[in-house]
């Protein structure tokens, strides 16, 4: 049983420093930025598909794509390189950008496998839409928070959500994501996945944002592979995209130490 | 701060009155002001970008159709019959970022023709220092038509001027200093303990009643005391006492069923899904 007296207030409400104007902000970081090992000649990359990974069952199916090529990362100056392998490796913290060529589309794939924080990610947002990356529709996916979500969650049950920007909503062109109901009026998405949409909206741009339950599971992996599948026909996994073992045993590291018991 | 339009809209200076909820104990500006957008059938005209609030998204906050549409962490919306703009803000604001927020909507709105804003907000119980159960329900205000703060117009309301309200006090007068000669922080003061009477001038209502007035806008605040837990009926309440001096128009004012207030759809499920019965 939640414990009224120490429990983390829900997202609305607010602890006394939260209100306090005179709260002195905390010291200023280093902006992020965008390394490639490509050139572009100065101009911005203008993928059709723009695609950023931050649910785990997205990591975990972009890490086995295998026609990708990595072509640059995000540096978030706060987040230490050490512990990271050569080769990527899920359990790297990095937000390394890869190119996937598929049919006629030109695909880059943003694999973020670090933290953004709230205070960062509209400065996150703005550096991969709009200024290096001029992407022609998103795809974000991330997965309920369920610190948002007004409605029952269960670790037993597997869906998902989505979110469109407007014009993706108006398109007379094939929605991205389907057979997907929208998020329940009342419940909302914080954080980096919130940032990108809502600067695919300011910006006129065709955005969908994919929200999935429960966080790690085999079952809400499955969902969004079967999901990614449809988005994207003809794309090639590796052999062992399959390998539940590996996955569960990530899965449960990451569920381990990322939990909000040791924030 | 930018201004994204909706197609076709535009910030309008006819509607020369802004209001805007200030963050507080309970939500209650916030939940208000989604009342008045609601009820008002105010119609979105655009977002503001600022990076100094943290971001949020959600499906439509206030009918179940059209689905889908967005609610983003600042809109504006227009009631051009009561000449009025909403400005409804659903997330947070940077930690030690609120005056430069509050600089930055005051800029904006000085820019675009508004003439008087209202702010609507809320005060902890825990802080009622002279409690005087007799007024029930009472309405407290902060007006920059006087420099003590009082207003004829909010007297006649029977509304009462924010007792605590000192200007010579030195967080307040801090706080005008700071927005209007733009002065350097003084740290022994943001790094002081916040006594009794700091409480008011640290409150996010006191940053935007100071950046609003420093740009010659006519601010008042509306203020009621609440505690943290079910707000509803104080958002009703403050929402209410802000149709005294907002609607112009009653005809466009009208809710369903016995009420005139129209519960945004989002309301439904505001206190999460109700307990599971299931172990009973």
């Amino acid at each position: 049983m939640e414990d009224v007296i120490t429990d983390i207030p829900p997202p609305s409400r607010f602890f006394l420093e939260d209100l306090n104007i005179f709260t002195p902000p905390s010291p200023p970081l280093p902006s992020p930025f965008l390394l490639f090992s490509i050139s572009n000649n100065g101009k911005p990359f203008r993928p059709s598909l723009l695609v950023v990974a931050i649910s785990f069952p997205s990591l975990h199916f972009f890490h086995h794509v295998s026609s990708k090529k990595r072509i640059g990362t995000l540096i978030l100056p706060e987040i230490p390189f050490s512990g990271n392998s050569v080769e990527p490796s899920l359990r790297d913290k990095s937000c390394d950008i890869y190119a996937i060529n598929n049919a006629d589309e030109s695909i880059v794939v943003v694999s973020v496998q670090y933290p953004v924080t709230a205070e960062r990610s509209h400065a996150v947002a703005k550096l991969l839409i709009g200024e290096q990356i001029n992407p022609e529709r998103v795809l974000i996916l991330e997965s309920v928070q369920s610190r948002n979500f007004r409605g029952k969650l269960s670790r037993d049950d597997s869906f998902a959500f989505k979110l469109e920007t407007s014009l993706e909503r108006s398109s007379k062109n094939s929605p991205l994501i389907t057979g997907l109901d929208y998020l329940p009026s009342g419940s909302m998405v914080d954080g980096l996945a919130a940032a990108l949409l809502v600067q695919c909206q300011l910006r006129k741009i065709r955005g969908s944002l994919c929200l999935s339950w429960p966080e790690f599971g085999f079952s809400s992996n499955s969902l969004i592979k079967n999901m990614l599948l449809k988005v994207l026909p003809g794309i090639e996994l590796a052999s062992n995209s399959n390998d539940e073992d590996s996955f569960l045993r990530i899965a449960r590291e990451k569920d381990y130490l990322d939990s909000e018991l040791y924030t | 701060m930018e201004f994204y339009a909706e197609e076709g809209k535009k910030l309008d200076e006819a509607c020369s009155t802004l209001v805007l909820p200030a963050l507080s104990v309970g939500n209650v500006g916030q939940l208000a002001v989604d009342l008045l957008i609601s009820s008002l059938r105010a119609e979105r005209i655009g977002y503001f970008d600022d990076p100094n609030v943290l971001p949020c998204v959600g499906n439509n906050a206030y009918a179940p159709s059209p689905p889908g549409d967005l609610s983003l962490p600042l809109e504006a919306f227009d009631s051009s019959s009561n000449r009025l703009t909403l400005v409804q803000q659903r997330s947070p604001v940077v930690k030690g970022m609120m005056v430069e927020f509050a600089k930055n909507l005051a800029n904006v709105a000085a820019r675009n023709g508004k003439k008087h804003v209202i702010v609507l907000s809320s005060l902890d119980f825990k802080q009622w220092q002279n409690i005087d159960m007799s007024s029930g329900l009472q309405i407290y205000y902060l007006s920059s038509s006087s420099t003590d703060g009082t207003d004829e117009d909010c007297e006649k309301h029977g509304w009462k001027r924010l007792p605590e309200y000192n200007p010579a006090h030195k967080r307040w007068e801090y706080l005008s200093s700071t927005i209007e000669e733009n002065i350097v922080q003084d740290d022994d003061l943001l790094f002081e303990d916040l006594k009794e009477e700091d409480y008011y001038p640290s409150l996010p209502f006191a940053a935007l009643f100071s950046c609003f007035k420093a740009k010659g806008l006519k601010v008042t605040c509306l203020l009621c005391y609440c505690s943290e837990g079910d707000n509803i009926p104080d958002a009703f309440q403050l929402a209410e006492a802000a149709s005294k001096i907002l609607i112009q128009s009653p005809n466009d004012f009208e809710g369903t069923g016995s009420g005139r207030w129209i519960v945004p759809f989002s309301w439904k499920s505001v206190y999460g899904p109700p307990p599971d019965t299931s172990l009973f």
